[in-house]
């Protein structure tokens, strides 16, 4: 997990821009991975790329590391973005219409990150797949409609056709599980 | 709601999947709940996990660039601002703020006084306004009386003519017998002195002695009304007469000097 990195935004807070540039080179091919899932476009997820880390340059002395990862502060920067600009543009009509092109942004995955980063990361990957590889297929996709989706209870459940109460309690077990996960990796 | 109600609902936020009503109720509970407040962040945390399992992928290069390129922009607003903050501290500035600042309270008390003024002011125009309207009213009911004595098919009219002292004065004397009311109108009467009053008598058929029907004020146009309520009967009178008596009138006349007469 990332808390084998050394937290560089105590450096940004306090203006270091080396310690910027390296969080950049560090989590910006997770942050666009987790943009270009949300929005399924390059352009858009490019553009909330830079609107994160701009945030997280202005922003750094707002880190909390007793409250979270700096990871998961940049994540939810990014997502919460993303999934505006999701809202804004409406484009969920065009998902379906940018799936093929989704396939091959993947395919084009470019590999930019120090060998010790990716070993890190191989490490973490590792990790948190087989968090996720445990939770039922049900509560996973539940979860995912809603978090890069941005997709409400009673949305998702009309969208799987379930009953909403199911749904709340899917979704309810699989963070569960996810934390008792996290819990496990600390 | 328990604790691990709001736990569950934590779990729910953390995805953004809460109901509008949900979160705000977490955020009610959250503000002073420690215990799930860490909740709350642990499930944030695990929430980006799935973030964490999509395969990465790179950005563009330009992308890194052009976010260098905006940082060292905020960097040079900043730095920018920071000296104008740091210029506007000097001590000529504080003088000229702190100058500043006496002068607007000063005014702004000046202001208030003035505002406070104004309002004594508009209470005094409010309560003449209520004695006006009062006197209006009276004098609206007092027209209402002599309008009804006026048109009413059983006045009777009495002229009182000017005496020696004042020959050219005269009243008109509306007199009502069922209602045992007059309304008297007089014209060109001398304005009387502060200390005196004009008093109108009714000389009585029955009695020796005039009897009071009333004082009154003419103001320098001559003219005065007044209203006699509980006259004797019509035919219990003989003549009417004015005289000018201390002020606020006298029991019986101190004098002689008739200013009006005339018989009823």
């Amino acid at each position: 997990m990332e808390t084998t990195h050394e937290a560089l935004l105590p450096s940004v807070a306090r203006g270091d821009t080396v310690a910027f540039e390296s969080l950049y080179d560090r989590y910006s091919s997770t942050l666009y991975a987790l943009l270009l899932r949300i929005l399924s476009n390059p352009e858009d997820a490019q553009e909330v790329l830079q609107e994160t880390f701009v945030k997280a340059w202005t922003n750094a002395k707002m880190f909390d590391s007793s409250r979270g990862s700096e990871i998961a502060w940049l994540i939810s920067i990014a997502r919460s973005r993303g999934i505006d600009k999701l809202r804004s543009r409406k484009i969920r009509g065009d998902r379906e219409n940018d799936a093929g092109r989704e396939i091959s942004i993947h395919s084009s995955f470019v590999e930019s990150t120090t060998g010790a980063d990716k070993a890190v990361q191989s490490q973490e990957s590792g990790a948190v797949r087989s968090a996720l590889s445990e939770l039922p297929e049900a509560q996973r996709v539940a979860l995912e409609l809603a978090y890069f989706e941005g997709f409400s209870q009673s949305e998702i459940a009309a969208k799987l056709g379930e009953p909403l109460g199911t749904i709340k309690t899917r979704m309810q077990l699989g963070m569960k599980k996810l934390r008792e996960r996290l819990q496990a990796f600390k | 709601m328990t604790h691990e109600e709001f736990e569950s609902i934590a779990a729910l936020d953390a995805i953004g999947a809460a109901t509008a009503e949900e979160a705000a109720r977490l955020g009610g509970h959250l503000a002073s709940c420690e215990s799930c407040r860490r909740t709350r962040d642990e499930f944030a945390e695990a929430a980006t996990l799935l973030a964490q399992d999509l395969d990465p992928v790179s950005p563009p290069p330009e992308v890194r660039e052009h976010v260098i390129e905006t940082i060292a922009e905020e960097d040079e607003i900043e730095d920018n601002v920071v000296d104008a903050g740091r210029r506007f501290i000097n001590p000529w500035w504080l003088a000229t703020a702190a100058t500043l600042f006496l002068a607007l309270w000063g005014w702004r008390e000046f202001g208030m006084r003035v505002a406070r003024e104004n309002m004594r002011t508009q209470q005094a125009q409010i309560e003449q306004l209520k004695t006006e309207n009062a006197l209006l009213h009276d004098q609206k009911e007092k027209l209402a009386v002599e309008m009804s004595a006026l048109a009413a098919p059983s006045t009777r009219a009495i002229a009182l003519a000017g005496q020696q002292i004042s020959p050219s004065a005269s009243a008109r004397v509306f007199l009502e017998p069922e209602k045992r009311r007059a309304i008297v109108f007089f014209q060109n009467l001398p304005s009387n002195p502060k200390d005196k009053s004009y008093q109108l008598w009714i000389i009585r058929a029955d009695q020796p002695n005039p009897m009071s029907a009333g004082v009154f004020d003419v103001a320098d146009n001559g003219n005065a009304s007044i209203v006699i309520e509980n006259l004797p009967l019509s035919t219990e009178m003989k003549a009417l007469a004015v005289t000018l008596e201390p002020r606020g009138g006298a029991e019986q006349p101190t004098n002689t000097n008739f200013y009006l007469m005339g018989n009823s």
